[in-house]
């Protein structure tokens, strides 16, 4: 539970101020504690910046699907701009305004100016992508291959840009820096310490704005913890029915600053709303309650104990967002083992293969883009990073059992014999096997062969040794 | 530590009171009450005779009833922290699903309606799992290196339903082993040719077959009640009598009626034999050792120490053998 300093909530009493967010927990109303600030700000929450790369992510896959191949160079130039470009007039494109969700934004200089995804995307090699590529050269990669590419989509080597664009940049952006700079090197004593303002002239100190940088790349609404998943969830996809939760304060629109949530703390929901586990309130509650062990410094250098405790709310954002992750790969290789054995009943009928192979390239897209995000949270993932890229490969196995195995020197893909699509099932199979075993996951969506698990615990063995 | 003690302890309380088991408190009275029916009615015992056979002190509290508690006690506390660490059930199911990839294509059995295939995978299960039964308990009485462990169970010398706990952990081992090999199978193959469409038809969550078998009287197989089916009846399903001769210490009851619920498979290994009216049968082993017999620590460790003199004596002769090639090949071996 959020404690206000006892001085800040007789304030909000007699003077009646700050009742956006009275009462439950809120990532929000953290007062100013830098000492020697005489600025007006009363408040010290900050991190529009982050907000504003997630509407540049929603916007640059809005775009992305937008290339009907005769306007690749006007769509590439689009996507740059979302994706490197830095100009004042950027319209927002994704979230908008529909009916019965009404968003306060429709400007990206609303929120935040001068900001881009390629100058925070990760740096360092992604071996899951054939190329030799570090992470920002992986999105631009594949971001001039949505623009080449009719509606985004290679339909000669299965690859959906749309799908694998968005969810490597979750990864190598969002992720990579919550994970991999603020709540790792920026927690330590040298840097960005709570004595100090972040920057000069701001008004919030080194470590509450490090902190709240990485809440936001998370996000969430700041009202999470009074929300349930299946409500964060709606919010995300704009469902009118989600619009009073989502409007906290009540002023009539959805301020995509507090009120919205967005890339990973959507999946977070995503694999809540089943009921099997728990990972959107944990991390924002750790968040929270890191952000308030910040706050109760009162503007000094934290303690080697208040840093140590500091370090394990990190740990725990940190191991339970690697799972919503490992979730979402899980997910979606149980949707890939689906389309495949449409694909196989398809061609037994002589049906219409152009669908079905449609939702195995967005599907496979997305285990793909989340494979790559996993590795991308500055931990060495060793023996499971391989079997992961091993498993799921290049490209999708495709008709006549080829599959990509590498980028030429003019950037299109070589193609060879690989397995058949019946081993590329059992592949999916231990794409989930290797996850759960992993990491431990709860939510386990899409499981394959789920009657395996439900048989198994009617059929319990013997384990008290009875004769016969 | 805490942990497992109330695992422990939930085990044992789970043993009389889940439905899948042999000893479950419902299937002990059907058998007591079809024991009763079947003195009073066919052997032309008052009532009162009867309930003292089935219930008598010097049955229930002999040392080698004794001994079955003790083995009950100590082989689940030694189990639940083995079993964990054997391969599991699940573990063998995906396997075989995730194999059978490589040579077609899941879900492609037969459109059959879902009670259909519930009732085949529940026979299929049942069928193979005493098939299984009757094997490894053939191998245990003809294998030289796994009979001195299944020995243990035919050490008792009375027999009470509660006998089916006297096992060594080694045997145990090798149940646990069988079950998963023989559900994981079953599990993996039919839930890749029918999908979710497979199903357990169960009775109070046991086979439905296997609760059939407990209701109807199989705790009486480890009972001094004699209990017997008409002869072509017991062609086909193993009486309580069947099994009691099993466990006589004669030398023509040795190696016959290994099966559990279906005795087709002793008729097709040759190892059938049917009761006589008015049987009266000493159980136990040839070699039995007394009273000696009952200790748990030598229970324990007789077996091991039996095998291990079988290892090095059969070490030695090969050692034999090689030194003196020009001595015939059955030279020294016990007949």
């Amino acid at each position: 539970m959020k404690r206000l300093p006892l001085a800040t909530a007789l304030s909000v009493a007699l003077f009646g101020t700050s009742a956006a967010y009275a009462g439950g927990d809120f990532y929000a109303d953290f007062p100013v504690t830098l000492q020697g600030y005489q600025g007006d700000e009363s408040h010290s929450v900050s991190y529009p910046g982050q907000i504003a790369r997630h509407v540049l992510h929603d916007s640059l896959k809005k775009l992305s699907g937008r290339s009907t191949g005769d306007n690749a160079a006007e769509i590439k130039a689009q996507m740059m701009a979302y994706f490197k470009g830095d100009a004042e007039g950027r319209a927002i494109l994704a979230p908008t305004s529909k009916a019965g969700f009404e968003i306060k934004q429709d400007q990206v200089d609303q929120l935040s100016k001068g900001k881009n995804l390629a100058d925070k995307a990760y740096k360092g090699a992604v071996p899951g992508w054939p190329g030799n590529m570090s992470g920002e050269e992986v999105l631009a990669f594949m971001l001039d291959k949505a623009a080449n590419n009719q509606g985004g989509y290679d339909s000669v080597n299965g690859m959906d840009y749309i799908q694998l664009l968005s969810k490597t940049a979750m990864g190598a952006v969002f992720y990579n820096q919550a994970v991999d700079v603020y709540l790792d090197e920026r927690l330590e004593a040298d840097r960005y310490p709570n004595d100090q303002p972040y920057k000069k002239g701001r008004h919030y100190t080194g470590k509450e704005h490090v902190w709240d940088e990485a809440f936001g790349y998370f996000g969430v609404p700041a009202h999470t913890m009074n929300l349930d998943a299946k409500t964060v969830y709606a919010i995300t996809k704009g469902k009118p029915e989600a619009f009073k939760a989502a409007d906290a304060n009540g002023d009539g629109v959805v301020d995509l600053l507090t009120e919205m949530a967005f890339a990973h703390g959507y999946y977070a929901a995503a694999a809540d709303k089943g009921g099997k586990s728990n990972y959107l309130k944990t991390i924002t509650q750790a968040f929270i309650d890191g952000r308030q062990l910040i706050a109760d410094a009162q503007g000094e250098v934290l303690t080697d104990a208040q840093r140590a405790r500091l370090k394990a709310y990190a740990d725990t954002i940190k191991s339970n967002w690697e799972k919503v992750i490992a979730e979402a790969v899980y997910k979606y290789a149980g949707s890939v083992y689906q389309d495949l054995k449409k694909i196989e009943i398809v061609i037994e009928t002589n049906g219409d293969i152009g669908p079905v192979m449609r939702d195995y390239a967005k599907h496979w897209g997305e285990l793909k883009g989340f494979a790559l995000a996993l590795q991308m949270g500055g931990k060495d993932l060793g023996a499971t990073a391989l079997q992961l890229n091993r498993l799921i490969g290049f490209s999708p196995v495709l008709l006549g059992n080829t599959q990509v195995t590498g980028i030429d020197a003019n950037g299109d893909y070589i193609q060879a014999k690989s397995i058949d699509m019946g081993a590329y099932m059992g592949n999916m199979i231990q794409v989930q096997a290797l996850l759960d075993e992993q990491f431990g996951l709860a939510a386990r969506s899409n499981q394959i062969g789920d009657s395996l698990s439900a048989l198994n615990a009617k059929l319990k063995s013997k384990e008290t040794g009875e004769n016969d | 530590m805490s942990d497992f003690l109330a695992q422990l302890l939930e085990s044992l309380l789970g043993t009389f009171s889940s439905p899948e088991k042999r000893v479950f408190v419902g299937f002990l009275l059907s058998a007591w009450l079809i024991a009763v029916v079947w003195l009073v009615w066919r052997q032309g015992q008052s009532l009162k005779d009867a309930l003292r056979q089935l219930f008598s002190r010097k049955l229930w509290w002999s040392r080698t009833a004794r001994a079955d508690y003790k083995l009950l006690l100590a082989n689940r506390l030694v189990l639940l922290l083995i079993a964990p660490r054997l391969l599991s059930q699940l573990a063998i199911a995906t396997f075989v699903f995730q194999s059978m990839h490589q040579v077609g294509l899941p879900d492609s059995g037969p459109d059959w309606p879902p009670a259909l295939i519930a009732f085949l995978f529940t026979l299929w299960i049942f069928l193979l799992d005493d098939c299984s039964r009757y094997l490894l308990h053939r191998w245990m009485h003809t294998w030289p290196v796994l009979w001195p462990f299944h020995r243990v169970h035919h050490s008792a010398t009375r027999l009470t339903p509660l006998t089916i706990f006297r096992t060594h952990p080694v045997e145990g081992v090798l149940f646990i082993l069988r079950t998963a090999l023989v559900q994981g199978l079953s599990i993996g193959l039919f839930v890749f040719f029918f999908g979710d469409r497979v199903d357990l038809l169960t009775v109070l969550g046991a086979n439905l077959f296997l609760f059939a078998f407990n209701a109807l009287g199989a705790n009486l197989r480890h009972s001094e009640i004699p209990l017997r089916y008409p002869r072509g009846l017991e062609r086909w399903l193993m009486s309580p009598a069947q099994h009691q001769l099993h466990h006589s210490i004669a030398p023509e009851h040795h190696h016959c009626n290994f099966g559990v619920v279906l005795s087709v498979w002793d008729r097709l290994g040759g190892s059938l034999q049917h009761t006589t009216a008015g049987q009266s049968i000493r159980y136990g082993v040839p070699d039995q050792r007394g009273e000696a017999e009952h200790g748990l620590v030598g229970l324990y460790w007789q077996p091991c120490r039996r095998v291990f003199d079988l290892v090095v004596r059969r070490i030695g002769v090969a050692r034999w053998r090689r030194r003196h090639r020009d001595y015939p090949a059955d030279y020294g071996m016990e007949p």
